[in-house]
């Protein structure tokens, strides 16, 4: 296939999505909803940390609530990306029943499916900054937590290539859900909910993965996000209990792997899908 | 008014046993409902066990996520349940039907409660088992009385909120999600929100949540074994609750049934 053609379904896919995510309300409203619930996930961890903190009687660790405030800031992109990804197929299938006219375009599924999920990458951008910032406004500027972060000192290119490997890393996920999805029809809702609550409870995303018992913490060896996490910190705080390159290769190699996997899983589900006649499969429950 | 009355009943009854049936029937569903939401009240335990936190605040966790379920229950299954309805074609058949609104409202509450309850249980006993949280409860039947009170001002809402979703297109979706952190947050349902930790702003919001008065009430008896004497406010401030919501509820529906109906937005899909 023609790379202006891969281009050009890209693009379209991008502009459907964001017209799809956007347009029910002004852009205030849509501001507003892209801050409103990842800040507010940001202040049940921040105030189960300051609450925790004053029960314990102790001074309260600056190094760990970055740590956690860093880590639930940027897993955005694996809540946003997992959700969709997850939803597409159901919503395009049988809510707006345009996957089979999707499937018969000339350019591929799978470009469409990338475009849509560099469409959450985005808005998980947007909100990504937005809670960030407000996150420091309230936490250091209302509450007095010293969040020891020099934002001027940001490795910038290290933060740029951990999310490039990270948000590709999380777009191979999403394929291995849309190749669930496209199998299945009931399950979209909890799949998306079973990713992130594994990868939050085992990817070091808001304590140290240290304190999990010894196969939890096999768990998180084995997961990207922990590398993703990890390196991230890092190009922010410029501290790891790790050699950043070290991470970085994990995260390559779990990348790697998480990629052959979505590209196998996505490739038989759409051979069993066009054979069963699922792709314009409607189900009402 | 007898046979009215019969009629709601039977109603109610019929949309209690399609809300049982529809959701118990899909063994996948009932398993990830019950294993989904131990995976974030465990992140929250480890980060409580992170800064040394008291073992209470484990159980203050666990009740949380517990009476969460019943949260997302309300949104998802009552709130958005009329846009839902909308969107596959059926909602018509509801205003067709010669029966009340409240009737079916009333089925679809009683039938998420049961569903919801054994959630909630499952949630409840895996949490206590895994993190071995002790309780202390030494007045059941108040543990009991601010459970049941803070389902029925939580399904209340969960009407009132059924009215405005009926109106929505993707605005329901939207907003059903926009519900969820944000009163988890205010409702303290993973920390105690009346410590001196939390600013008094938190805490006054909090108060216009029905979910924060009874997971206050329910982790005092529950986990701290405090009894009515310290919990009769929880319980008062619940009724209050109730006796606004239900008839704002009522009201509501009426009101925008027949501006849906005016603006011929009943039957509109796909907005």
């Amino acid at each position: 296939m023609a790379v202006s053609t891969v281009l050009r379904a890209v693009k379209q896919a991008i502009w459907l999505g964001w017209k799809v995510d956007t347009n029910w309300a002004d852009p205030l409203v849509f501001a507003i909803y892209y801050l409103v619930r990842p800040l507010a996930g940001l202040l049940i961890v921040g105030f189960i940390f300051l609450v925790g903190s004053f029960s314990a009687g102790g001074a309260l660790n600056s190094e760990y609530f970055t740590y956690m405030f860093i880590g639930n800031s940027f897993f955005i992109y694996v809540v946003q990306i997992m959700m969709t990804m997850t939803m597409l197929i159901h919503e395009d299938r049988a809510h707006y029943e345009v996957l089979k006219h999707i499937y018969l375009s000339p350019s591929s599924l799978t470009w469409y499916i990338l475009g849509r999920a560099l469409n959450g990458v985005m808005n998980a951008t947007v909100s990504l900054l937005l809670t960030l910032g407000f996150g420091v406004a309230i936490f250091q500027g209302l509450l007095g937590v010293q969040i020891p972060i020099n934002w001027l000192q940001i490795d910038a290119p290290l933060l740029a290539l951990s999310l490039i490997l990270g948000i590709t890393c999380f777009i191979a996920m999403g394929f291995i859900l849309c190749g669930i999805n496209i199998m299945t029809s009931k399950v979209q809702f909890m799949l998306t909910e079973y990713v992130s609550g594994i990868l939050y409870l085992f990817g070091g995303v808001i304590f140290i993965p240290q304190i999990l018992p010894p196969w939890g913490q096999t768990i998180s060896n084995a997961l990207p996000i922990t590398y993703f996490l990890r390196s991230v910190r890092f190009s922010i705080l410029h501290q790891s209990d790790f050699a950043v390159q070290t991470d970085l290769m994990y995260l390559v190699l779990t990348m790697l792997a998480t990629i052959m996997i979505s590209l196998a899983v996505f490739k038989v589900s759409m051979y069993k899908a066009r054979r069963d006649g699922l792709i314009d499969k409607k189900e009402e429950y | 008014m007898r046979e009215e009355l019969a009629l709601n009943l039977r109603a109610t009854y019929a949309r209690l046993w399609v809300r049982i049936k529809g959701g118990n029937r899909e063994p996948e569903w009932l398993i990830a409902e019950m294993i989904i939401p131990i995976l974030t009240l465990s992140a929250y335990i480890y980060m409580y066990k992170m800064v040394n936190a008291p073992p209470e605040f484990s159980g203050f966790v666990i009740i949380g996520g517990t009476m969460i379920a019943f949260w997302s229950n309300v949104l998802w299954n009552m709130s958005a349940q009329f846009y839902w309805e909308k969107e596959t074609g059926t909602l018509e058949a509801y205003f067709v039907a010669p029966v009340s609104r409240m009737a079916i409202l009333l089925g679809m509450a009683l039938g998420g409660i049961v569903n919801t309850t054994l959630r909630a249980i499952s949630i409840l006993v895996v949490g206590l088992l895994v993190f071995q949280v002790p309780l202390m409860i030494y007045e059941p039947l108040t543990a009991l009385l601010i459970f049941f009170l803070t389902l029925i001002a939580l399904y209340a809402l969960g009407m009132l909120f059924a009215s405005l979703f009926m109106m929505y297109g993707r605005e329901a979706w939207h907003t059903a999600n926009l519900l969820q952190e944000p009163v988890q947050f205010l409702s303290g349902s993973y920390f105690p929100i009346g410590g001196p930790a939390v600013p008094y702003v938190v805490q006054l919001l909090s108060s216009l949540i029905p979910l924060s008065f009874g997971l206050d009430g329910i982790r005092r008896v529950v986990i701290l074994g405090e009894g009515i004497a310290n919990t009769w406010l929880n319980v008062v401030a619940l009724v209050i609750f109730i006796l606004i919501l239900l008839p704002l509820a009522k009201a509501a529906l009426n009101y925008m049934e027949n501006l849906g109906k005016k603006e011929g937005r009943l039957t509109l899909r796909w907005q």
